[in-house]
């Protein structure tokens, strides 16, 4: 790809994120927080996408830093009085950390093993948080003081997926993203072509890390109550997942689009169809994965509408 | 007498490995002749694939050692290898199957180029092997043989001193091997080192210096070509024992008593 076409692409998001920058005012409460949580997802499946549909590490417990990231948020700004903004930076610095943590054993599982390894461990953060009484008050949960007015989350959360989106673009469009492909698709040859496998999953894994985490902590300035079973909900891990293939795995735009449609008819079928929302939605996902299974870029990639590959 | 120092691109000490109870290698030794194209032929299942992994690294030999610029290579992890300066290609194709030729090119670490010189390298390799119009098609869409050139460009991306290449011509065209055995040619005009593992004897018998000769996991046999043509137990390693007047009266192939 050109400088040229990277340029234009890079013009184009600087224009959708003045839109959405200048869109607040003439938003109602509800809706404001509808885009809100719909960058959220955005941030989420992108990350995601980057241990799991660049690098081919399926995780089922990403939740596990997006939980980590409100619990630190909300211990800092309610029991320490810290600004939530630096709070935001802790969430990131742990999230790397419990990544190292996490990631350099279970890296060391492939397919289904990681998988669920990823399971457990999202468990397992979400047990700490419930247990350990003295720093996260259990199942007591933490409320934050109110001191927001709605616009600051929304433009944290709007900065927060550009970036997220400038870094999965630049991952994915770089020899480094071009070795953690190799990765995915057959790791033994990327280690006899000189790919250290061990160093690229963990720098993968603790990029898809930070970034939910982040998007955790606002999240817990935004709703200002955490409690485990609302910030380590499995439901969360699914829907990063859900949202990257819907989109089409292993892409910079997939994940993107996978989340706005997901997010989208999830709250329009539970708005128009309160009863029976569950049904639809995944009537929603039975089609998608029969007619689509590579996502939507995955369909357009085979009708040549879209190019193959991430480098050309 | 031994070849000097400055002959051996690398040499294998001894090297074991089982696998349960198969001994897959079992005390193979042999010297790889710097700057010359070597063969590697045995019948199936005599150790010649796990040879060439415990060589790069993606067996670990139970015992051993693979000296390779004074330096023993056993025990280190595959990249650590590659990055020595030792590349190789597999017998089943490795390509990167949902990654585009350029893609499955550019994977390869080691160069130490801006991203513009590691395209035009890529470009240049991947135009010499005819794949040019297929640059952006997915590795698994290429045909076999053409999957079996792109594993060879791929190889040599880094410029590599050592290139194994395991059954280069399983599944490529004449006109195409034709090609590729002048490329291997020209590779050991630049002081390149190359191993070939083939079943394909007119590959071996016309384009290797040396051969080397595996059974049941050891080297029976070691020489030109001409010489190996001629030897005893690499005719029986293939064909089997020449009927001996003790045979006389069995069916051929059946089992000899005692």
């Amino acid at each position: 790809m050109t400088w040229r076409e990277h340029l234009r692409n890079l013009a184009l998001l600087g224009a959708c994120g003045i839109a959405l920058g200048i869109l607040p005012p003439a938003l109602s409460v509800y809706l404001r927080s509808f885009v809100l949580f719909t960058m959220m997802y955005v941030v989420l499946a992108l990350s995601w996408n980057i241990i799991s549909g660049f690098t081919g590490y399926t995780s089922f417990g990403h939740v596990a830093f997006y939980g980590i990231g409100a619990y630190a948020c909300a211990i800092l700004v309610a029991d320490y009085g810290w600004f939530w903004i630096p709070a935001l930076g802790v969430c990131a610095a742990v999230a790397a950390l419990v990544g190292v943590a996490i990631g350099y054993p279970v890296l060391r599982l492939k397919g289904p093993y990681f998988a669920i390894a990823m399971l457990g461990a999202a468990e397992g953060t979400r047990v700490v948080a419930t247990v350990w009484d003295s720093l996260t008050h259990g199942g007591l949960g933490i409320s934050l003081p109110s001191a927001e007015t709605s616009m600051e989350t929304y433009y944290a959360m709007l900065a927060l997926m550009l970036l997220t989106i400038v870094v999965a673009y630049a991952v994915g469009h770089s020899r480094f993203g071009v070795r953690l492909n190799a990765i995915r698709e057959d790791e033994g040859a990327a280690e006899a072509l000189g790919i250290n496998a061990t160093l690229y999953k963990l720098a993968a894994f603790v990029l898809s890390a930070v970034f939910p985490a982040v998007a955790g902590g606002i999240q817990a300035y935004k709703v200002l109550y955490i409690d485990p079973p609302s910030v380590f909900f499995v439901q969360i891990t699914i829907a990063m997942a859900l949202m990257s293939m819907l989109g089409g795995k292993g892409t910079v735009i997939g994940p993107i689009l996978g989340a706005v449609l997901l997010y989208t008819a999830q709250e329009l079928t539970w708005v128009n169809f309160p009863t029976a929302h569950l049904i639809a939605y995944g009537l929603f996902i039975v089609l998608v994965a029969r007619f689509m299974p590579r996502g939507l870029m995955g369909f357009a990639i085979d009708r040549s509408w879209v190019r193959k590959g991430m480098v050309h | 007498m031994g070849p000097s120092a400055d002959e051996i691109a690398l040499e294998a000490r001894d090297l074991r490995k089982a696998f349960g109870g198969v001994r897959a290698v079992d005390g193979c030794s042999f010297v790889v002749p710097h700057r010359k194209i070597s063969g590697l032929i045995g019948p199936n299942g005599s150790g010649k694939t796990t040879t060439f992994n415990l060589l790069t690294g993606l067996a670990t030999p139970d015992s051993g050692q693979v000296i390779y610029k004074g330096e023993n290579l056993a025990g280190l992890k595959p990249y650590e290898i590659f990055r020595k300066g030792i590349t190789r290609t597999f017998q089943i194709t490795r390509i990167f199957r949902e990654m585009t030729v350029l893609e499955n090119m550019l994977s390869v670490t080691g160069l130490r180029v801006p991203d513009r010189v590691a395209r035009e390298r890529a470009a240049e390799l991947i135009a010499f092997v005819n794949l040019g119009h297929l640059r952006a098609e997915y590795g698994g869409r290429l045909s076999y043989g053409q999957q079996k050139l792109l594993e060879f460009a791929r190889a040599l991306m880094t410029d590599p001193d050592l290139i194994l290449l395991d059954e280069p011509a399983a599944g490529v065209n004449r006109t195409l091997l034709q090609h590729l055995l002048e490329h291997i040619h020209r590779l050991q005009e630049q002081g390149k080192t190359i191993v070939i593992v083939e079943h394909d004897m007119n590959v071996i018998m016309n384009h290797c210096d040396r051969i080397f000769v595996m059974d049941y996991g050891v080297k029976i046999a070691e020489g030109p070509p001409a010489e190996i043509q001629r030897d005893a137990r690499v005719l029986e390693a293939y064909f089997g024992r020449r009927r001996r007047p003790e045979d006389a009266g069995r069916p051929p192939g059946a089992p000899r008593m005692g």
